[in-house]
């Protein structure tokens, strides 16, 4: 039915490319060598696979053009498939990489003081909006979010909040910055995100992708 | 407020559609509505509006939280605006034609309005064409509706056509057997929906167990029904993947080019369906053209249908060719422009005199031109 047409990967950019590289190579998948190439202004990059391309984009960006189906499937943090929470994405499969957490954090000495089941309405910086929003729905407490793009760890010392969510991976930035994790919300790893339409139209060429990265990640687990 | 008017800002989801969209749509319903016809589907219209306990009653609490309600200012009620007309045609059959033989075969097309567009879909006004065949449990019923479908998306000129199956009766029935809690919110849906098998693996058990199988088995048809075979599953779960098989080997011998694929935990867009159910899909269009199944049209009749989303559909069109129109000059006498509409012509007639009768068929987009007696192609400029 679908003649030779291109299968398109979205993958983020930074601490999971890094992580992401050495799985594609594994599944036998090399990018052109422009993709190493730190000064390239290329985006989108053929591979040793002719069916193959891949696109580079912001991790928060990844989901959004596997959901409208711009790229077919993807790499995606779990934290970013929670905050978007598109129905259009299906995340069949774990990948086993970009491991961390996602915490409620806030200053060492207010933790002491706090009695958390008082909480009517918190104020809270955090990358992830709707997903913090949710977390503190869930318990009956009204959060008010305050939307960041890095930095997080500084807000409640200057003052913008008193609590903060974010990805952490070691905790030695809340540590440096007078902070403590005091909840848990979820444990985040990358997973590969396939796009809902793409699964069903195109069902027997993304099923096999999909069992070719569930062998690769299984062979590297055992 | 004056400002905005001026520009004529639409609400979010609601748009003008313009030449020549407004004509190929309507064209697309005709057409699609003709197919369901021939195959001796009749038509009926329901309201736009009307009280909200008959439009949400029953099967329709499932679309309660997408509808606009409004005050009947005559009656003091509350009434609904359709956001779905499957379940107008359910009361219809239900009650006014309660007496006419079974199986009872309605189509219907018309315009619907929601509460919310989604992120992918932000439209809350779209057009829907479907069929309803009520009072038949048969297999031979879900067969005909699909092929059906298959046809009439044929009709409008839908390249690439694939039809994914899905059993919504099948999560529930295994979920109920497990003590898991299925409602809409409940974790286990979201995992679900989201294709999420590392949460489903962290249910541990008997549920990872056979929710990871039910999982694993979406995909290609025969894929499918070979991984679904070797699930244990509760009895009315069972009788549903036997009905599933047999439709998929039928509408593999009856059309063979359709691509088939099979979901057996799909759930969204069915909030009022009770067995076998489909979606279309077209290559690379985003998201579904329309869906259908098994429902419950009260009175105890169980009935199967399908509706189809124009917006979607036109989506999956090859883009529309320029109409040809033929600019009739000032004072071209009456009987020739009857002569060349009945030839098939769309004619544009000149209200006043001009100079240059060429220009002016350009100036109008116009492709011809009437010249003494013929017809001639309007030169690009």
């Amino acid at each position: 039915m679908a003649k030779e047409k291109k299968i398109v990967l979205a993958l983020p950019k930074g601490r999971i490319r890094e992580e992401a590289v050495p799985l594609l190579a594994r599944l036998g998948v090399e990018p052109e060598a422009a993709f190493r190439d730190p000064d390239t202004r290329q985006l989108r990059f053929t591979t040793s696979d002719p069916v193959l391309d891949l696109i580079q984009v912001r991790s928060f960006d990844t989901a959004t053009f596997v959901a409208f189906g711009a790229a077919q499937i993807g790499i995606v943090g779990n934290d970013v498939l929670m905050e978007f929470d598109y129905s259009e994405i299906y995340s069949p499969l774990d990948l086993g990489i970009g491991h961390c957490r996602l915490v409620v954090a806030e200053p060492e000495a207010l933790g002491t003081q706090d009695n958390p089941a008082r909480w009517s309405n918190v104020r809270v910086a955090t990358k992830y909006p709707s997903l913090t929003r949710r977390h503190f729905a869930a318990r009956g407490v009204q959060a008010e979010c305050i939307k960041l793009n890095g930095a997080m760890e500084l807000a409640p010392s200057m003052g913008l909040c008193e609590r903060i969510v974010d990805l952490v991976a070691t905790g030695r930035t809340l540590r440096e910055n007078g902070l403590v994790e005091v909840e848990k919300i979820a444990d985040i790893t990358s997973r590969l995100a396939v796009n809902r339409t793409a699964l069903k139209t195109r069902s027997r060429e993304i099923t096999a992708w999909m069992d070719r990265f569930r062998e690769t990640v299984d062979a590297t687990v055992a | 407020m004056t400002d905005l008017s001026k520009k004529a800002l639409l609400p979010t989801g609601l748009r003008d559609v313009l030449p020549p969209d407004a004509a190929v749509e309507a064209r697309a319903m005709e057409t699609l509505v003709a197919s369901f016809a021939a195959h001796g589907y009749e038509r009926v219209a329901p309201p736009l509006v009307e009280f909200e306990e008959s439009l949400l009653g029953g099967a329709g609490a499932g679309v309660a939280n997408t509808t606009f309600r409004i005050m009947d200012p005559v009656s003091q009620r509350m009434m609904g605006v359709r956001p779905d007309m499957t379940l107008q045609v359910a009361r219809i059959a239900r009650t006014r034609l309660a007496d006419v033989p079974r199986p009872l075969r309605l189509c219907y097309g018309g315009q619907v309005l929601r509460v919310l567009g989604s992120q992918l879909r932000p439209e809350r006004e779209f057009a829907q064409a479907g069929v309803e065949l009520i009072g038949s449990d048969s297999e031979n019923a879900d067969l005909e509706v699909v092929l059906l479908a298959i046809e009439s998306l044929e009709s409008v000129g839908v390249p690439n056509l694939s039809i994914d199956l899905n059993l919504p009766t099948v999560v529930p029935a295994v979920c109920e057997n497990l003590g898991l809690d299925l409602t809409r919110g409940a974790p286990v849906r979201n995992h679900l929906d989201h294709k999420d098998a590392t949460a489903i693996a962290g249910l541990g058990g008997e549920a990872a167990k056979v929710l990871g199988a039910l999982l694993d088995a979406a995909g290609p048809a025969e894929r499918a029904l070979e991984l679904l075979q070797k699930i244990k599953l509760p009895k009315p779960a069972a009788e549903e993947r036997a009905r599933l098989t047999g439709l998929v080997e039928r509408l593999r011998a009856a059309a063979p080019d359709i691509g088939l694929t099979v979901d057996p935990v799909e759930n969204r867009s069915f909030e009022y369906h009770s067995g076998l159910s489909f979606t279309f899909f077209a290559l690379d269009v985003r998201g579904a053209l329309g869906r259908g199944g098994r429902y419950s049209a009260g009175n105890g009749e169980t009935a199967t249908g399908f509706t189809l989303f124009l917006d979607r559909v036109l989506r999956a069109l090859p883009p529309a060719t320029q109409e040809r129109r033929l600019y009739l000059p000032f004072a071209t006498p009456a009987g020739e422009g009857v002569r060349l509409r009945k030839e098939g012509w769309v004619t544009v007639a000149a209200l006043e005199k001009d100079k240059d009768p060429e220009a002016e068929a350009r100036r109008l987009g116009c492709t011809h031109l009437y010249r003494s007696g013929d017809v001639v192609a309007v030169k690009a400029k």
